[in-house]
Order: structure tokens, then C-alpha cells, then sequence
């Protein structure tokens, strides 16, 4: 039964010698989420540690913990005032980066500008965003259908996610997008961390400037000004001008660095299963669920960071005041305590408790356009184009650190 | 039945009220369900969409309080 409710299964804990001979290194002791045998094995590691290593360590750096039990991370997501947000979401974060707000920051701070911000991404406003991203999805498609293939990662994963939100919530230029979607993607996987910081600040400067020259124009009553009216403390002081640049840099941060992962999986999928391309095809009703099943089996977020306030125990494990701890997000939306057959993949399943897009205060803002796109992606990708491939000799490829990102998928039809 | 929403734990996933959606309402402003911290109940003949409903809440932020 798939009852969503605690089950009893309990597994062994992972022996050292099976993880070597698996996975060639101790995962529990030595974690490296930016190994490129977590991005080669990516799917078996997950399954294996959400069974077996309930709370991993890894040495890379300063250090980290990784929760990956569905009740862990809740438990710990929803338990701010211990697992604090204010320290960063990345591990080994790089110096001299602005913290972002929402995101790296805790009550009461974060509720206050949540309060402003939620309103312009609520289920309502987003499903008004439908008819506008269908358009962008059938002008993207428009552009290669009658070539017979594409390299979906270029041609459309990396654009659409970028159009919806800068056309319908950004308000900015669409010729700036290349650059900045380059500057967040080299700025989470640049395997130097100066390099990382670097990129990062390109993508802030822009950002800023572009608040600035807003704050000159007439107000049009967006989100842009919204963050520019700033809130107001508890403590009675009025958000700094470098808060409101982080609120929109993060905003950014999230519109274009995730939501194509999850699409061009479910393409993936979906290229490569033709029993579940055929129920979609059958009944198109069911994409809405098959939104769902891809979020939860396909995340782009791995793990998202907190810094313990105290020491506290997870699971047997003492973690100390000050610690780095990841919530493991796709671990847990695979937990088979808590559903069947969690590595099965079937846009049937009904229920489906996921932490694709986390879990406790910071749940993702942008949760209702992603699911606007990609259903809108799906829907239509499927009237026009319902018998695709995988372009043969060719596989997809991928990049994985704390953000799991696919490279390229070339599709033929 | 009744199910009571727990007013801090919810997050604003909105899963609650796409499955039931005669159950759960969400507040139109935010999107968070918009009965929180309140219980409600289920209309007869919804039971089984609401448990649906509270199997899919990620944060477990709604409890059935009588069956
Ligand atoms: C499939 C697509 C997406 C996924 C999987 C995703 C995932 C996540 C996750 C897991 C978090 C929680 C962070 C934490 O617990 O620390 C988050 C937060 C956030 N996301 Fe997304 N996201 C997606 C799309 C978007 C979009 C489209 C936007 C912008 C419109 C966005 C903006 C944000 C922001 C601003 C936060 C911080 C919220 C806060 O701290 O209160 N995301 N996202
Ligand atoms: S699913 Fe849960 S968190 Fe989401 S709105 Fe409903 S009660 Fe709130």
C-alpha cells in the first residue's frame, strides 16, 4: 500500500566494504557530492544512501553532513530555529558573495519579505502565466520541429524556464539571458570556487543594475517594485538596498537554473518509455500527475545547506553547534519508508509526498510557475510532437553537485 | 471526518486542495491552505479525496482528527 504513512521497513546500515566495492569510496565517512562517480551513478547512490546511510559526512573542505530519510528532512527543514538558513545554502561557500534573501536568511527576516513576495508567484498569478508560456513553448518549438531533431538542452530547456520569467515576472531584455543563465549554471558547477564567486558577481551587477534603472521609471505594481518598497523590520529599520539586490538575484538564482533539468528528464523519460508516453498520449489528463511523478524522481536540487545553532542528534549521529548540514531533497522524495517502489517511475502514482521543491519555510517560491511550464511543456510538446527518440549513438549527459543539471539530449523524430 | 491544518507548518505547497479541491481551499493572496490552524470537515462523501489530500502535503501539516 502506498499510504504516504511511516513504514516499518528498516534496512541494514551500509558496511564500508560494500560501499567501496560499490560506489569506491566510503559514503557515510567521505562524501563528495561533486564526485563524478555521484554523477555517473547518480540514481543508485540515491536509492542506496536513503536506505542505508541515513546521515552521510563528507571532509571536501570545511565539511558537511547529508540527511537523506524523508522524516529526517522534514523534521529538520521545518526546525529553523536549529537548522538555520542564515550561514548559506552552499557548501564550502565561496567567499565574498552577498548572502541571498529569501533563501539565506531565518524568521523573522525571511517571513517578512515571503509575505511581500509570495503573492506575485501564488497558484492564481501563475496560472494566469499559462496562455503566455504555451505561446513561448509552441514559438520554441516552432523554430526546429520541421528539422526532425533538436538538442533539447539549447534549443528549448535552457530558454523556456528564462522566457517565463523574465517576459512575465522580470520584465528584463531577453538578448541579456545567455549571459546570465551561463553565469548561474558556471557559478554552481565551476569546479574552481573562485571561478564560482566570480560568475556569481557578474550575475549580481547585472541584476543591480537593473533594479536601479527601475527604480527611476514610473512604478507598474510588479514584483520588481515590490522588492524596490523593501519591508520593514522588526526591529523598526527598513531593508537595506543590498537585501532588495539579493532578493531579486536569488529570484533569478531559482527561475532559470532548475526547472529545465526536470523537463528534459521527463523528455528523456519519456523518449525511452513508450508504455508511459502511450497513457500521456491516451489521456493527456494525466500529465498534471506526470508533472508530479518528473519533479519527485528528477530533482534538480540535490541537497540545500543549514548550519546547526546547537549540537543535535540525527538519526545516532552527534552533529556538533556549527556544523554544515544538507538536507538531502532527492533523496528524500525517494524514501520507501514512505511509498512503493520509490525507484519505479509510473505518472500514475497517486499522492506523491515529494521535497523536489522543499520542505518548511523555504519552500520554493517558484513551485506553481515551474509546474506552469512544465505541464505547459509537456502538454504541448505532446500535440506536436508525440513520436520522439533519442537520437541514436548519442545518450545524455549530465553535471551534478549539491544541483544535479542535464548537458545536452538530442531528440529526433 | 474532520482534518485540522496546522498553522505552522504549512508552507503553501497547494497540493492539498489539487487533490480535494471540495475540501481544501487555498487562501487566493498566497496560496497557503486557507483554513490554517483550523479544523475543518470533510464534506460527506470527499473522504477519500481529502486523505489524498494529506497523504500528498510534504510538510504532513494536516492531521485527521476524526475518522
Ligand atoms: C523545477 C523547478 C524548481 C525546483 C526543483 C526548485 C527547488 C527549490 C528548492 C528545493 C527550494 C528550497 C530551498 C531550501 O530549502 O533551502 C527552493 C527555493 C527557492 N526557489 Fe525554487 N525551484 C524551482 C523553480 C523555481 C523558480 C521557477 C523560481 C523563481 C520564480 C524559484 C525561486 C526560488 C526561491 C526565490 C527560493 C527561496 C525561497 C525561500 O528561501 O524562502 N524556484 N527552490
Ligand atoms: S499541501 Fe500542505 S503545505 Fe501545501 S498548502 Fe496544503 S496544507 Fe499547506
Amino acid at each position: 500500500m502506498n499510504d504516504g504513512e511511516s513504514r516499518n521497513d528498516t534496512y541494514p546500515r551500509a558496511t564500508r566494504e560494500e560501499m567501496i566495492e560499490r560506489f569506491g569510496r566510503d559514503l557515510v565517512n567521505d562524501f563528495d557530492l561533486d564526485d563524478p562517480r555521484f554523477n555517473d551513478q547518480f540514481n543508485e547512490t540515491l536509492n542506496y544512501m536513503v536506505r542505508k546511510c541515513p546521515v552521510a559526512h563528507s571532509q571536501v573542505g570545511r565539511g558537511y553532513y547529508v540527511l537523506t530519510t524523508q522524516d529526517d528532512v522534514r523534521a529538520a527543514a521545518q526546525n529553523w530555529k536549529t537548522f538555520s538558513a542564515a550561514k548559506g545554502y552552499m557548501p564550502n561557500r565561496p567567499d565574498g558573495i552577498p548572502y541571498l534573501i529569501p533563501e539565506e536568511s531565518d524568521p523573522p527576516l525571511h517571513t517578512r519579505w515571503r509575505h511581500k513576495l509570495n503573492p506575485h508567484l501564488s497558484p492564481k498569478v501563475c496560472a494566469a502565466m499559462d496562455q503566455p508560456v504555451r505561446n513561448d513553448v509552441n514559438e520554441l518549438i516552432d523554430r526546429f520541429i520541421e528539422k526532425g531533431e533538436c538538442e533539447f538542452i539549447s534549443e528549448f530547456g535552457a530558454l523556456l524556464p528564462g522566457w517565463a520569467f523574465f517576459k512575465n515576472v522580470l520584465g528584463v531584455p531577453l538578448e541579456d539571458l545567455p549571459a546570465l543563465v551561463n553565469g548561474v549554471e558556471e557559478g554552481t558547477f565551476a569546479p574552481d570556487l573562485d571561478e564560482r564567486a566570480r560568475h556569481f558577481s557578474g550575475v549580481f551587477d547585472y541584476l543591480e543594475k537593473h533594479l536601479k534603472w527601475r527604480s527611476t521609471q514610473p512604478a507598474r505594481g510588479d514584483l520588481i517594485d515590490t522588492i524596490l518598497a523593501g519591508v520593514t523590520y522588526d526591529d523598526g529599520t527598513e531593508a537595506p538596498w543590498e537585501h532588495k539586490v539579493s532578493v531579486l538575484v536569488d529570484l533569478t538564482f531559482g527561475g532559470i537554473a532548475t526547472t529545465t533539468f526536470v523537463m528534459a528528464s521527463a523528455l528523456h523519460h519519456l523518449a525511452t518509455h513508450r508504455d508511459q508516453l502511450q497513457l500521456l498520449l491516451d489521456d493527456p489528463s494525466l500529465i498534471e500527475n506526470a508533472v508530479e511523478e518528473y519533479a519527485r524522481y528528477f530533482p534538480p536540487v540535490v541537497a540545500l545547506g543549514r548550519t546547526t545553532t546547537c549540537d543535535v542528534e540525527v538519526a545516532g549521529t552527534q552533529i556538533k553547534e556549527g556544523e554544515f548540514v544538507m538536507l538531502g531533497y532527492a533523496y528524500a522524495s525517494r524514501d520507501p519508508r514512505h511509498m512503493d517502489e520509490p525507484e519505479k517511475i509510473d505518472v500514475r502514482r497517486q499522492g506523491i509526498p515529494h521535497s523536489t521543491f522543499g520542505v518548511g519555510p523555504h519552500r520554493c517560491i517558484g513551485s506553481n510557475l515551474a509546474r506552469v511550464e512544465l505541464r505547459a511543456t509537456l502538454e504541448e510538446w505532446l500535440k506536436r510532437i508525440p513520436d520522439f527518440h533519442v537520437k541514436e549513438g548519442t545518450a545524455p549527459t549530465y553535471v551534478t553537485g549539491y544541483l544535479r543539471s542535464m548537458r545536452s539530449l538530442h531528440l529526433v523524430w | 471526518m474532520k482534518v485540522h491544518i496546522d498553522e505552522v507548518n504549512c508552507s503553501g505547497h497547494g497540493r492539498c486542495a489539487k487533490y480535494a479541491p471540495n475540501v481544501f481551499r487555498l487562501n487566493d493572496e498566497d496560496g497557503y491552505n486557507a483554513d490554517r490552524g483550523q479544523t475543518i470537515e470533510v464534506p460527506a462523501g470527499e473522504e477519500a479525496n481529502a486523505k489524498l489530500g494529506v497523504k500528498s502535503c510534504p510538510e504532513r501539516a494536516i492531521t485527521i482528527v476524526e475518522d
